[in-house]
């Protein structure tokens, strides 16, 4: 009797049905061949599983474990957000660096449901790879004042700032999405997103209006905090520099 | 199993199974790191799609349905190639190296690592989590012959890669 190789493997799996066990034990009972290649199955898989069992045994991440028992999106971001403010503090010198980690961190996020939306009017990837905010995005962040709540529009603006770069800096939050809030600095005549992060803020309500103060997110904040140069701009502020077309004075 | 658990329920089931979502992500992206984004993605998946799952199935098999799938997707929408294993090529790489015998006996994971992709995760699900090969089959959404086929050339393989004495299989 000779029985295939896939046989011996189901077996060893414990695959296969009664009538067929029978049959692979008679044929181990009667050919040793049998009986090692079902023993190099079995080997195997001990092998194979004996490789990843460290895994079973590690500490899992308490952001893991929140996101299970459904913490908001928001807050769990806000994690990433709290460990990036650590690494901000830790790293003098690299003043945009964590900042643009928090980004690529939190884009895989945010991209990918706007990507899935097919949205490219909001954020886009410049000729030289920087994801810049694409043409509704950009209106809005060079139109809007803080102050007002266009009906309609892509974008709400939230905090307008030079950065010590000298660039102007905005806060914002995407209208339809609901739950993406970002940081863009004019820099050469673009927008260049400097963190796009989820935020567990309400979504619109059914006129379309979101405050202000929804844009923002810890990841936001903490990259506002290290880069602002001062105080953030006012009103009149935000007209003046509107009326550059937010480029450095 | 109860047909109307609580969602709490539901979502200490999932915190149980944890370690074991790690580690078979861990198989689809090379960092541990990574490989707890993917996990924390596919969890916050499940939850809001608690609805589609029905207590009958087995939790663990569908968690380690979205998370292969939110792996899929991340692949295409961040086109973070470089950072996962890279399979189709390291795929090549298989039979040569069991042909000239020069590379030297690997670590199962290395051995695993080099596997084409399809082939390492029937070998995952099955050898590693346990599966039962229609569970598998489900997860991998393939037909239950071509993930016992997967399986039985994933084998082959390592059984060559990883120098375990081979009998006359043929």
């Amino acid at each position: 009797m000779t029985v295939s190789d896939e046989t011996l493997m189901a077996y060893a799996d414990g695959e296969v049905d009664a009538a067929t066990r029978t049959i692979v034990e008679a044929a181990m009972r009667d050919d040793p061949e049998v009986r090692r290649r079902v023993a190099h199955h079995r080997a195997l898989r001990e092998a194979v599983k004996g490789a990843f069992a460290a895994v079973i045994d590690e500490p899992v991440p308490q952001r893991l474990i929140a996101a299970a028992r459904g913490a908001p999106a928001g807050s769990i971001v806000d994690l990433a957000g709290a460990r990036n403010a650590a690494a901000i503090k830790s790293s003098r010198g690299l003043r945009w660096q964590p900042a643009a980690m928090a980004a690529s961190l939190l884009l895989g996020l945010a991209l990918g449901y706007l990507g899935w939306r097919g949205s490219n009017t909001l954020v886009t990837v410049s000729a030289s790879g920087e994801l810049v905010a694409g043409a509704g995005l950009a209106e809005a962040l060079s139109s809007q004042l803080s102050a007002d709540h266009a009906p309609g529009a892509v974008a709400t603006t939230g905090l307008s700032f030079r950065a010590k770069t000298g660039d102007y800096c905005r806060t914002f939050a995407l209208t339809a999405t609901h739950a993406n809030s970002g940081l863009a600095c004019r820099v050469r005549g673009s927008w260049k997103i400097k963190v796009l992060a989820q935020s567990a803020e309400t979504p619109a309500n059914s006129s379309g209006f979101r405050p202000a103060a929804s844009a923002d997110s810890a990841a936001v904040r903490a990259a506002v905090e290290e880069s602002i140069d001062g105080e953030p701009l006012d009103q009149a502020g935000e007209i003046a520099a509107r009326r550059g077309n937010w480029s450095h004075p | 199993m109860s047909t109307n658990e609580s969602v709490e329920s539901i979502q200490e089931q999932i915190v149980a199974l944890l370690p074991r979502l790690r580690r078979f992500a861990r198989n689809l992206v090379r960092t541990p790191h990574d490989a707890d984004d993917m996990v924390q993605i596919a969890v916050e998946r499940a939850l809001l799609r608690l609805d589609q799952w029905h207590s009958d199935a087995r939790l663990d098999s569908w968690l380690f349905k979205i998370l292969r799938n939110a792996w899929i997707d991340e692949v295409r929408s961040r086109g973070r190639r470089a950072k996962i294993f890279m399979p189709e090529e390291a795929g090549e790489h298989v039979g040569e190296a069991s042909i000239d015998r020069e590379v030297d006996r690997l670590s199962v994971e290395a051995a695993l690592a080099r596997l084409p992709q399809d082939q390492r995760l029937a070998v995952s699900l099955v050898l590693v989590e346990g599966l039962a090969y229609k569970d598998a089959a489900d997860v991998l959404e393939v037909p239950i012959g071509t993930l016992t086929s997967r399986l039985a050339r994933g084998r082959e393989a390592l059984q060559a890669m990883l120098r375990l004495p081979e009998g006359d299989i043929s």
